[in-house]
């Protein structure tokens, strides 16, 4: 099958220090291929570039050297138009679950936010918004509430479901559930499992637990140092 | 692990402890009914998830709580009720007999303190020690945790890890020699194999000192690696309670069992439904909603609690 | 409601007991500065009805405090009351007026230099250092002696001067702000940076805009009672300042007219007084909700 998504010989440095600047690699030479349908695990120590990786195929940051390829062009190359259909393909759900909704905006301003983006009628607004959280298992009671008025485990849900809004083809999930309880845990993976099998997602998921890779992925690779090796 | 503390007298005796809290979303009621023993250098695990309780039994029992906290029940702690004793009286137990370690410790830890003078000083405030003689003694126990170097006596929290923090927060909580220590989420935050060094770490303290622990914790499997006994809540209420090997070999009440079935090595089977609101709590038993095996008398009654021989408990219909 | 009942869980209740005593007292204040301000308001928005006289209507000059002029007259036979009232329009449109635009000018600098960083950022910061090298008040003498003295100059020129420090802080905490996970999902999700700035960022500085803004007003209104009082201040408008600057010119020190120099004096402290009191307390809840974050 073909790859959707493809990180292509990657490097990263970061540089840091004001006159006498320093650098750290990153990421070296790192090469990925995320499809639809299936889930690439990848583990590694806290510092060792996975988020920064994360970020790269989501085209949040700009690898300092290789290429990121989406659907077999090379995404610095595309025009504003083709770029904005890769963003909405790949989306990338964070860890910190609090944090990944504006403290300020209600549940229900979130998603509106999201489908005013993507050019919804107003009229169908309210069904779509009790569309997508029938998908990810919340209840419309939540909607009139503020982000840390909701638990964890909703909260990352509101941004799943947020995400999904927009149908993309893979999501990269940075350590998805390492923040709440075993048994919020166990019910998001479940329901990002489901999801997979309902829309054919391509997961990139990021984590530390090996049972969680184990259990999600079908192929996993470890980063170390910057250099990504396969697992068995 | 201690295991010799069948014979005595509890040290510490929880007895129909309930806290409620008034907001302006309603009445919250954090804990309902909740009575447990702490023997002498025993370690109770008190283990549930997010938002069930756990903490506020912990800060209502050391009188932690904020002031829209209605607090009902007792606490007894040599012969006193802990819940009932004025402001310069507790303050005289925190720290002195019964002391907390914190969830964040490099939050907890003053950034611009050095970490020797920080471990140090609970001996000059309570103790009246010597400047010198007490940072004698903090250097002592700082190298039973393994920070024996004379350098790390001058740094600063910023200097260490999270981990190396964490074991200063252990060392200010223990330096008085406390009967109880209360360990508030001790790993929480910690990537898993600094989780492990840190239980490790407290098991080593406890076994030194002979301190009895009471550990809140959301980790069922951390409970069961340094626990004695585990008491597990849901909703504000212990659901269940007995020995540890006893309450993870064969669990009784479903709570816990589906609590149990979440953990990896049992394949993330997840618990339908969520966590109730604490405003508004199902009528009956409160796992109810989310319970395989519910009747009508779990939906209407009040459940009963069943106490076996050797201090096993659970809340449910079933036994 | 999960959220405040973790947060109340966990925190440590001394710390409640500190902020919930902090909260009353600050809240005691912050009420008593609002009102202050209001009244402030209501007279300059109402001072046709309020004032007992035409502030430009002439009677005997230099009367005592009596009956008729509760704070007696000034050289001109103006009534001083009436004067006070009046005055009370000039130096709130004025120090409302600089603290607006250097609050708006602050505020998008602040935002953009934070939220795009890099080229944008060191070259907004470039200029606002240049800004913060200007002497500020000379050249308001300066400018105000040269050009013709009106108020809406000297609230023009202290608005494009004054926003430097609200530059700065709302740079930093755009710059803390954009790193928070929320930012980089709507950058994934594909907002447009202008809805990002002024949909997430924006919300979430208000709180340290709000008091920031009232200690403007705070410092325009004294920065123009001085101008006034230096003589550079409009002599066709009657300004607090303006009244204390005819005092001195015309012997209301000399004599010991105190109801015509102390009034005026009394009422810029206690507008000052207010607005710091009111911008005090919203700095003090800021501080406290991140210390219970």
């Amino acid at each position: 099958m073909l790859a959707i998504l493809k990180a292509a010989q990657v490097s990263k440095i970061h540089e840091h220090g004001l006159i006498f600047k320093k650098q750290r690699r990153v990421l070296a030479d790192v090469s990925l291929e995320l499809e639809e349908g299936r889930t690439i695990g990848l583990m590694g120590d806290s510092g060792s570039g996975k988020t920064t990786l994360g970020k790269i195929l989501a085209g949040l940051e700009r690898p300092s050297a290789g290429s990121v390829i989406f659907q077999g062009r090379d995404i610095s190359r595309l025009r504003a138009k083709e770029f904005l259909e890769f963003r909405r393909a790949v989306q990338m759900v964070f860890q910190d679950p609090e944090g990944s909704l504006n403290p300020r905006k209600s549940i229900e301003r979130s998603i509106h936010d999201v489908l005013s983006l993507i050019k919804i009628p107003k009229s169908e607004w309210k069904e779509r918004t009790l569309d997508i959280f029938e998908t990810v298992g919340l209840s419309e009671e939540l909607l009139c509430r503020n982000p840390c008025q909701i638990s964890g485990g909703q909260n990352q849900r509101v941004a799943l479901a947020r995400a999904l809004l927009l149908n993309p083809k893979v999501v990269i999930l940075d350590e998805p559930t390492s923040a709440l309880d075993i048994s919020v845990q166990a019910q998001v993976l479940n329901l990002l499992k489901n999801l997979q099998k309902d829309r054919g997602l391509g997961y990139l998921l990021i984590s530390h637990q090996p049972e969680v890779v184990s259990f999600m992925a079908q192929e996993v690779f470890v980063l170390n140092d910057g250099r990504l090796t396969k697992s068995n | 692990m201690s295991m010799c503390h069948d014979m005595n007298a509890p040290i510490l005796q929880v007895v129909g402890l309930s806290v409620r809290f008034e907001t302006p979303l309603g009445l919250v009621h954090a804990a309902e009914d909740v009575a447990f023993d702490i023997h002498e250098t025993e370690t109770l695990a008190l283990v549930g998830e997010t938002g069930c309780g756990k903490s506020v039994v912990a800060s209502a029992i050391m009188q932690l709580l904020p002031g829209n906290a209605v607090v009902d029940g007792k606490a007894l702690f040599s012969k006193m009720d802990l819940l009932k004793l004025e402001e310069k009286e507790i303050s005289r137990i925190r720290g002195n007999e019964i002391s907390i370690i914190f969830q964040n410790p490099s939050l907890s830890l003053n950034p611009i303190i050095e970490v020797g003078e920080q471990i140090a000083e609970p001996l000059q405030v309570h103790r009246k020690m010597a400047r010198r003689e007490s940072h004698h003694v903090a250097k002592g126990l700082l190298s039973r945790l393994g920070l024996g170097e004379r350098s790390l006596m001058s740094m600063y929290p910023f200097q260490f890890s999270g981990g190396m923090n964490q074991r200063v927060m252990i060392a200010t909580s223990m330096i008085l020699s406390p009967k109880i220590i209360i360990a508030d989420e001790p790993t929480k935050g910690l990537d898993r194999a600094l989780a492990r060094d840190v239980a490790a770490e407290i098991c080593k303290v406890m076994d030194l000192t002979g301190a009895s622990l009471l550990l809140i914790t959301h980790d069922i499997s951390l409970a069961g690696m340094i626990s004695d006994r585990i008491a597990v809540m849901y909703c504000g209420e212990i659901v269940e309670m007995g020995k540890c090997k006893e309450v993870l070999g064969e669990p009784l009440h479903p709570y816990t069992r589906a609590l149990l079935d979440c953990l990896p090595e049992r394949g993330f089977k997840p618990i339908p439904g969520a966590s109730p609101s604490m405003i508004h709590p199902p009528q009956g038993c409160k796992f109810h909603p989310r319970c395989p095996h519910k009747t009508q008398e779990c939906m209407q009654k009040q459940r009963i609690r069943k106490i076996d021989g050797d201090g096993r408990q659970v809340r449910c219909w079933q036994y | 409601m999960a959220g405040d009942f973790k947060r109340m869980a966990s925190c440590k209740a001394t710390e409640w007991v500190k902020i919930r005593r902090l909260d009353m007292r600050g809240l005691r204040m912050a009420l008593f500065g609002l009102l202050l301000f209001l009244t402030i308001i209501v007279l300059a928005a109402f001072s046709d009805i309020f004032a007992p006289y035409d502030p430009w209507n002439r009677f005997e000059p230099f009367l005592a405090p009596c009956r008729e002029h509760i704070l007696g007259t000034n050289d001109l036979g103006n009534d001083i009351l009436s004067e006070l009232i009046y005055g009370s329009r000039v130096s709130l449109i004025v120090g409302f007026g600089a603290a607006l635009m250097a609050t708006l000018i602050g505020t998008l600098i602040g935002l953009f230099a934070g939220y795009f960083r890099g080229l944008i950022d060191e070259m907004l910061m470039g200029i606002t250092d240049v800004f913060l090298m200007i002497p500020q008040i000379p050249l308001i003498i300066i400018l105000a002696a040269f050009l013709r003295p009106s108020f809406w100059l000297v609230a023009l020129i202290m608005g494009a001067l004054w926003w430097t420090s609200t530059a700065r802080v709302v740079r930093s905490k755009a710059m803390q702000i954009r790193e928070t996970s929320f930012i980089e999902c709507s950058r994934s999700l594909g907002f447009s940076h202008m809805h990002i700035i002024f949909s997430d960022i924006l919300p979430n500085i208000l709180h340290v805009i709000m008091p920031k803004f009232l200690l403007t007003i705070a410092s325009a209104m004294i920065s123009e009672a001085s101008i006034s009082f230096l003589g550079l201040g409009d002599p066709t408008m009657k300004s607090w300042g303006m009244m204390i600057n005819f005092a001195f010119t015309r012997g209301g020190f000399i004599n010991g007219y105190w109801w015509w120099y102390l009034p005026p004096g009394l009422c810029i402290t206690l507008s000052v007084l207010s607005l710091v009191l009111m911008g005090f307390s919203l700095e003090e809840r800021e501080e406290e909700t991140m210390r219970i974050e």
